[in-house]
């Protein structure tokens, strides 16, 4: 093929991907004329350029196309929705031709006249020949975003190989600049060549940065074709859906992209075919009845996260968990014990596919546990939340390149390998106490944060002589399979880590299962890089998909159980540094001296419109206008907590030395080099606890009153009433308040009250005072009701 | 015919490879060894910016490397897309080829047949001209192969 027709073909090519968001566009608004135009654009150019060539076939389709647009933009002709579908049917030809013209193949001959002929108008082509409704500016149905047309950037075509020995060429400049910076630094400082060789080394990181720019492609170029394939889909499925694309300048590696396009589309069908659900259905559920479907394209640092929500039907938990079971994926004491998360994340395990029936979208033999298998492979993950009946979220997550990685150098005897960073959990300098290193059998174990972890020693599984360092005293590089599974690998010392070009390996490297690339570290050594999955197989360290959910649930019983050993610190009105256990803790709260009640025996404070019995005040006092409250629960009782101070939440790490004689402390302990007071929660709940009053909130009867309502009911609900108005019949009350004239009014028909009665008078002395209260005597009005609702007793 | 020809010593045999093949001969430096792998990789060394494996064709071959000297330098040659350096007894000159390559009767042992492509007559005499991809497959390929 010659290197202009190449040149047709890869232009037609780029065309096309550039129109397919602005043909989806057009569709959605027939009379959206700068679409049109675009369009119009495409099929000129295509025709133009046929004229060079021998394309007939092709020069007769862009032709009628043309034609039937030119009408258009003449105002001859309306578009609608059979034009809208026989243009693309057009355009979907040309693209296929273009193909067959790259392979080098005939292109099956006929079906061309049709095409044509669908372009008439009136033209029977589909069940649809109205035009499709123009949306009302401002209407609802109006596409989300009218983007402006794409703005072609300034390009030039390179070959990929070119490319590539460029970056090669720039990356053996930085190996020289080293090899001088080394030779430099033997000679010792001289200022006229330092300043000079500072600047190469700025322009040299500029270069690099560059050259790595130059692989990159913006994700616009993947997400470019997605209105498409949601189009042709929802049309499919009798589904409307809106799709919804963001952060389509986002840059990855062009080889990433190709990596990432399958399994977003495998997504996508997903999400159309299962998530959204039918037009009807969703008006059903009071959704619009349109489906939006968003894409979203994040880089933060060295990754890009790619989020796809849709709003639909969401992720049936049950359904999931009955399927696994039934497939034996997962036992059903072992669902019980799963959370919501655990179990929608089971739909990338191998065997698994929710679809009842097969369909021909998402049924395609592919599951989303092959999505992850691609994505693992290129050091990527995916994870899903979902929310019943509101949507779903699948979270990609993915590297920027494929060949630059975080590395960790270590160092065995004499030589040193790389390690992906992504595996690594943690670096442990330690001794073998440290991590309680042992062996059982012929297995090494170390201990990591409460669990027996698999030990693997480098050397061995290198075959490489042992070092004299002692068994247990190795440095060990805690690493985390894909699958879940963790094990430690023993070396010699770490070497350093940093940013590695990985370069593939040659087959017969390959073979021995180890290693998975090599870089060449700043002074030009080379280093290998390890197979870490690998490795761990090899010695029968990964676990299959059923242990692997079983396992991050113990390592989550492991968290809480560590959990367990925490407490809030604070200090009481005593000035004593205690704490108390964090479960207990439900929160902390302010209470101002207003609602602590210290009239009954017991000192009592009203939290939330709850009544709880309070303890720790000194004194049976109340100290200061506010008091933090610990809020204390033991599951059924509450009770509050008064303390001078509230320090911080900290972990018992310390031995819990036992105080055998005061029942009200469980223990002593050390935090931070100071003794603490550890609170005896079983002995604190026997003595005070008591389940919340929170149905004997005693109700207040108020005079039926402007002023009553807005001044005197809030200060009556802040004593821990409820408050009934006027003559609400079926409230009974427990106590009332009345204007002494309306009582007195009363007393004198002989209506008598059987409810206590709070008497109030306009006027701050007056008359008989001692049987009524000043309406703003708000000392008296709150001490008055507190004593009736004691008086009272609990209902 | 008159393809160019690089004449190494394998062994203490002449041996050929096609001009063409060679990208290069380097001086080699540090080679790094490469655990568990067979026995005739001798290690991976950097040219450049470029990670090259070190095959020993000695080894590669069948021999013991340690009956015969070795040269500082190593030819470089690609295959299939990777880049090997080939340690050999001596590198000794460019010459060019004179006939088509051709196999004798009787073969040329068992070790030398499988890497070989057939006799060359060369300006400066007969040598085997060897066949890379068998030569860089190492041993192993023979015992599976039998």
């Amino acid at each position: 093929m010659d290197d202009l027709l190449a040149d047709f073909v890869a232009e037609t090519r780029e065309m096309l991907e550039a129109s397919e968001g602005e043909i989806i566009a057009w569709e959605a608004d027939p009379a959206d004329r700068a679409r049109l135009d675009t369009i119009f654009r495409f099929v000129h150019t295509v025709k133009g350029n046929c004229g060079f060539f021998d394309f007939p076939r092709l020069a007769g389709l862009s032709h009628a196309a043309e034609d039937a647009l030119a009408d258009c933009r003449a105002g001859r002709r309306v578009p609608d929705a059979a034009l809208v579908t026989a243009v693309l049917a057009i355009i979907d030809r040309i693209a296929l031709m273009v193909d067959a013209i790259e392979a080098d193949e005939a292109f099956p001959e006929g079906g061309d006249e049709e095409l044509i002929a669908a372009l008439e108008e009136g033209a029977d082509a589909g069940p649809v020949l109205e035009p499709l409704p123009v949306p009302q500016p401002g209407s609802d149905v109006a596409p989300a975003k009218k983007a402006e047309a794409v703005v072609a950037q300034r390009s030039i075509r390179l070959p990929v190989d070119l490319l590539d020995r460029v970056m090669s060429g720039v990356s053996d400049m930085v190996l020289a600049r080293n090899d001088l910076a080394h030779r430099l630094r033997q000679a010792g400082t001289q200022p006229t060549i330092d300043g000079p060789f500072e600047r190469l080394t700025t322009i040299l990181a500029d270069v690099r940065d560059a050259i790595t720019r130059m692989r990159m492609q913006r994700i616009e170029t993947l997400f470019g074709a997605l209105p498409r394939l949601v189009r042709d889909l929802s049309a499919e499925l009798g589904k409307q859906v809106m799709v919804d694309l963001e952060g389509g300048d986002v840059e990855l590696d062009r080889e990433m992209i190709e990596m990432i396009r399958d399994p977003i589309t495998h997504i996508i069908r997903n999400a159309i075919d299962h998530g959204i659900e039918s037009p009807s259905n969703r008006l059903a559920k009071g959704k619009r009845e349109i489906g939006i479907l968003s894409i979203a394209a994040r880089q933060s640092g060295n990754t890009i996260s790619i989020v796809i929500s849709d709003d639909g039907a969401g992720l049936d938990e049950e359904k999931i968990a009955a399927k696994a079971v039934s497939t034996g994926l997962i036992t059903a004491a072992e669902r019980a014990k799963m959370d919501r998360e655990k179990i929608l994340n089971l739909v990338f395990e191998p065997g698994f596919s929710t679809a009842e029936q097969v369909s021909n979208v998402s049924g395609r033999g592919v599951g989303l546990d092959v999505v992850r298998d691609n994505l693992e492979r290129v050091g990527g993950s995916i994870k899903v939340t979902s929310t019943t009946g509101v949507g779903s979220l699948f979270t990609l997550q993915i590297p920027l390149t494929l060949s630059i990685i975080a590395g960790l150098t270590v160092e065995v005897g004499e030589q040193r390998f790389a390690i992906p960073q992504s595996y690594v959990e943690e670096i442990i300098h330690s001794s073998a106490k440290a991590l309680d290193h042992t062996r059982v059998g012929e297995t090494a174990l170390v201990t990591f944060r409460g669990n027996r972890v698999p030990c693997l020693t480098l050397s061995e599984v290198l075959d490489l002589p042992a070092g004299d360092i002692a068994e247990g005293n190795h440095t060990m590089v805690l690493l985390r399979l894909a699958s879940g599974d963790l094990f430690a690998l023993a070396v010699d010392s770490i070497h350093s880590h940093g940013d590695l070009v990985v370069k593939p390996l040659a087959p017969a490297v390959m073979k021995s299962g180890v290693y998975a690339g090599s870089t060449l570290l700043d002074d030009g050594q080379p280093v290998l890089l390890l197979d870490v999955t690998n490795i761990a197989s090899q010695h029968n360290l990964v676990s299959d998909a059923r242990t692997r959910v079983l396992q991050t649930g113990e390592e989550e019983k492991a968290k809480t159980a560590k959990a367990h050993a925490r407490a809030m610190l604070f200090t009481d009105f005593d000035g004593r540094r205690s704490a108390v256990r964090l479960e207990l803790v439900k929160r902390i709260e302010t209470a101002p001296a207003s609602v602590i009640d210290l009239s009954a025996a017991e000192p009592r404070a009203v939290i939330d419109g709850v009544i709880l019995p309070l303890i720790g005040l000194p004194d049976d006092q109340v100290p200061s206008e506010k008091v933090r409250v610990l809020r204390l629960t033991d599951g059924a009782c509450e009770l509050l907590l008064a303390v001078r101070e509230i320090d911080d939440a900290t972990e018992l790490d310390d031995k819990l030395k036992p105080v055998p004689d005061d029942p009200l402390v469980e223990a002593v302990t050390l935090v931070g080099g100071k003794t603490v007071t550890l609170i005896d929660g079983h002995e604190l709940f026997a003595r005070h606890g008591e389940a919340p009053e929170v149905a004997a909130k005693p109700v207040c009867r108020l005079p039926d009153s402007e002023w009553a309502r807005t001044i005197l009911g809030p200060l009556v609900t802040s004593v821990g009433y409820d408050v009934a108005h006027g003559q609400d019949a079926e409230i009974e009350e427990d106590i009332a308040i009345l204007f002494d004239d309306d009582y007195e009014a009363a007393a004198a028909i002989d209506i008598t009250f059987d409810k206590p009665v709070i008497r109030l008078r306009d006027l701050p002395d007056e008359a008989g005072a001692s049987e009524t209260i000043y309406r703003y005597d708000r000392d008296a009005l709150v001490d008055a009701l507190r004593k009736a609702r004691s008086a009272g007793g609990k209902r | 015919m008159n393809d160019l020809l690089v004449m190494a010593q394998i062994a203490g045999r002449r041996c050929a490879f096609k001009a063409l093949d060679v990208k290069s001969v380097i001086e080699v430096g540090v080679i790094t060894p490469v655990p568990r792998t067979a026995g005739f990789i001798a290690g991976i060394t950097a040219m450049r910016s470029q990670a090259l494996t070190v095959i020993d064709c000695r080894r590669a071959i069948g021999f013991d490397p340690a009956s015969w000297a070795l040269d500082e330098r190593a030819i470089v040659v690609a295959v299939a897309g990777h880049s090997y350096a080939l340690m050999v007894d001596s590198i000794e000159d460019i010459t060019s080829g004179v006939s088509e390559p051709d196999g004798v009767p009787g073969g040329f042992g068992p070790e030398w047949s499988r890497v070989a492509t057939g006799m060359i007559e060369t300006r400066t005499g007969p040598a085997l001209l060897l066949d890379l991809a068998a030569l860089i497959g190492g041993p192993e390929t023979l015992g599976e192969a039998a």
